[in-house]
């Protein structure tokens, strides 16, 4: 029973984590936030091997993360397109009723204006899943990123 | 009003000397092996904050002028730097970026050095001769001196000291590095696409505020030009003279930043100093987070960059939390400002690479304030005296009476 329970909950799962992966894609972050709950949170975290410590490199809660989408046209940015690769891995039930921790990892590639793609980043995403019989959404992002040099960086959510 | 011929865009700007700098600087391969010989092999370098080095044998590794160096706590406390290559067959002896080794054991043959340098073990040594014995086979050891928790090293046994190196250029950031406990709490870095100059010179030039849509709204306005103090100092550092202001509440998100988090040591919230330290390493501090960043050349057109951010060490956890936020609104690969710089860099880098670009303009003169060039000026003139070329004509022209005899 649980096993059937788990497919159909990954079943369910993988439109949102691969919508949520295309509406970045496309830049389109007002279809991303459709994505997610409110109140959200998302972050991405680096272990660095100098350090030895655990970095923070971007965190937003829902009105930061409008706020941020709200300025990028002002900004000068890495100009061309990202391309996330995303792969549902593990869907496991959390200590909270109703919420799933889904990890997932990624690809994520850059295709410049003259059309050359390279790898830009990899690394997991570990969110946690309100699902409920109306909605299913995200409520948290932890971007986990492997990949420490990210060129001149970028101003949006990996 | 028309656009230039090629003569025009290829003949050097009526500017007085040390007011443009030709894109040569940037490109060619001779000025740049000037510059590791004469520059990065005779200058002191940041190598790393020494809240990195906290416990006896305690190292990170640096990459500095085309070589790997061991930077190293000893149990006296002491930080002592060496190469980070074996005396007996030149194997790289740590290749981990940090980490504590009581003993640095060489991978290859098992050599062994302690944290002073000093060979301690050579495995069988009855084969070898009296000239191959541990007292005559330790590391290469690097002049390091720590000042306001800034670890520095040079490669040259015969440099000036540090503080005669850096002079009074430190002396803004005094109270801020050296009257309470920092420790890094961000590293990351970063391979451009362009010159190291290219990089340090977006720390130089103030003019370029304008680029960055937060400082528009932050900073620009922020107090008078007129009222803005910049300082340059001998070896080719400057920076601002007295504190910049920045109102954080004209950039949407940022308003309230500093109430979070008591400010640094002798700052305010709002205020903004820097220094840009010759060669490539510039400390930026905005009230309540520090910022160091170094240039690391590792070929004419590709620059290694590391970047640091530095908090109080022990701090309340909600601390931490704001000066990180506040750090990374501006800073770190994925803050407002940075990345526009790396474009910036590698866009002019781009330019000079097929000598499309020819000259770079850094003539504004504001007697010290608002946006002079002087610091990249100042910068310049060091560059000039210490690689023996001419910034704005760095490759001696053809003598066309030799060529002649020649043919």
């Amino acid at each position: 029973m649980n096993d059937l329970k788990r497919l159909l909950e990954g079943e369910a799962v993988r439109p949102l984590i691969g919508g949520a992966s295309l509406a970045l894609d496309d830049g389109d972050y007002a279809r991303f936030l459709g994505y997610c709950d409110d109140p959200f949170n998302y972050r991405i975290r680096v272990w660095s091997p100098d350090l030895k410590k655990d970095m923070t490199w971007l965190e937003h809660d829902r009105e930061g993360l409008i706020e941020l989408f709200k300025s990028l046209p002002e900004h000068l940015q890495r100009q061309g397109r990202l391309h996330r690769q995303v792969t549902v891995a593990t869907v496991e039930a959390s200590n909270v009723d109703g919420f799933l921790v889904v990890t997932s990892p990624f690809v994520v590639h850059h295709t410049n204006l003259e059309g050359q793609t390279h790898t830009l980043a990899v690394g997991r995403y570990i969110d946690i899943v309100n699902m409920t019989d109306e909605k299913i959404v995200l409520t948290a992002r932890d971007v986990m990123l492997d990949t420490r040099d990210l060129g001149i960086g970028l101003h949006v959510p990996i | 009003m028309s656009a230039r011929s090629k003569s025009s865009w290829e003949t050097a700007p009526r500017l007085p000397a040390g007011h443009f700098v030709s894109g040569l600087v940037y490109t060619d391969p001779d000025v740049y092996q000037d510059e590791i010989d004469n520059i990065f092999s005779k200058t002191w370098r940041f190598a790393c904050h020494e809240s990195e080095l906290l416990e006896p044998f305690d190292y990170r590794v640096i990459d500095h002028a085309g070589q790997s160096l061991i930077c190293i706590r000893g149990d006296d406390g002491e930080v002592r730097a060496f190469l980070n290559v074996c005396s007996h067959r030149g194997g790289k002896l740590l290749t981990e970026p940090s980490g504590n080794a009581r003993l640095i054991t060489c991978f290859y043959h098992r050599w062994t050095y302690d944290s002073l340098g000093a060979c301690t073990g050579i495995p069988r040594p009855s084969g070898y001769s009296k000239e191959v014995a541990k007292d005559t086979m330790g590391l290469r050891g690097l002049r390091t001196t720590v000042k306001h928790g800034l670890v520095f090293i040079s490669l040259d046994e015969g440099a000036p000291d540090l503080d005669a190196f850096i002079g009074a250029s430190l002396d803004q950031f005094s109270e801020m590095l050296g009257s309470t406990p920092l420790e890094v709490f961000h590293y990351n870095r970063a391979v451009l696409n362009c010159n190291w100059k290219a990089w340090h010179e977006t720390n130089m030039d103030l003019y370029h505020e304008f680029m960055h849509v937060v400082l528009r709204q932050t900073q620009v306005s922020a107090m008078p030009m007129e009222d803005r103090r910049l300082i340059t100092f001998q070896n080719g550092h400057g920076g601002s003279g007295g504190d910049l202001k920045a109102a954080y509440d004209g950039y949407e998100g940022f308003a309230g930043r500093g109430g979070d988090v008591p400010p640094l040591p002798g700052t305010d919230p709002t205020d903004f100093r820097f220094v840009d330290l010759f060669p490539s390493t510039a400390i930026i501090a905005r009230g309540t987070v520090i910022r160091i960043d170094t240039a690391t050349p590792l070929g004419p057109d590709k620059t290694l960059l590391e970047m640091r951010g530095l908090g109080v060490k022990g701090e309340p956890q909600e601390h931490r939390q704001a000066r990180q936020r506040h750090h990374n609104q501006y800073w770190g690969p994925f803050g407002r400002n940075v990345p526009e710089d790396m474009i910036a860099a590698e866009a002019c880098a781009d330019s000079f690479r097929n000598q499309a670009g020819r000259y770079q303009i850094i003539a504004r003169d504001e007697n010290l304030t608002g946006q002079d060039d002087a610091i990249l000026r100042a910068f310049y003139k060091e560059w000039g005296e210490r690689t023996g070329r001419d910034p704005g004509n760095p490759i001696e022209p053809a003598d066309p009476v030799s060529d002649q005899v020649r043919a």
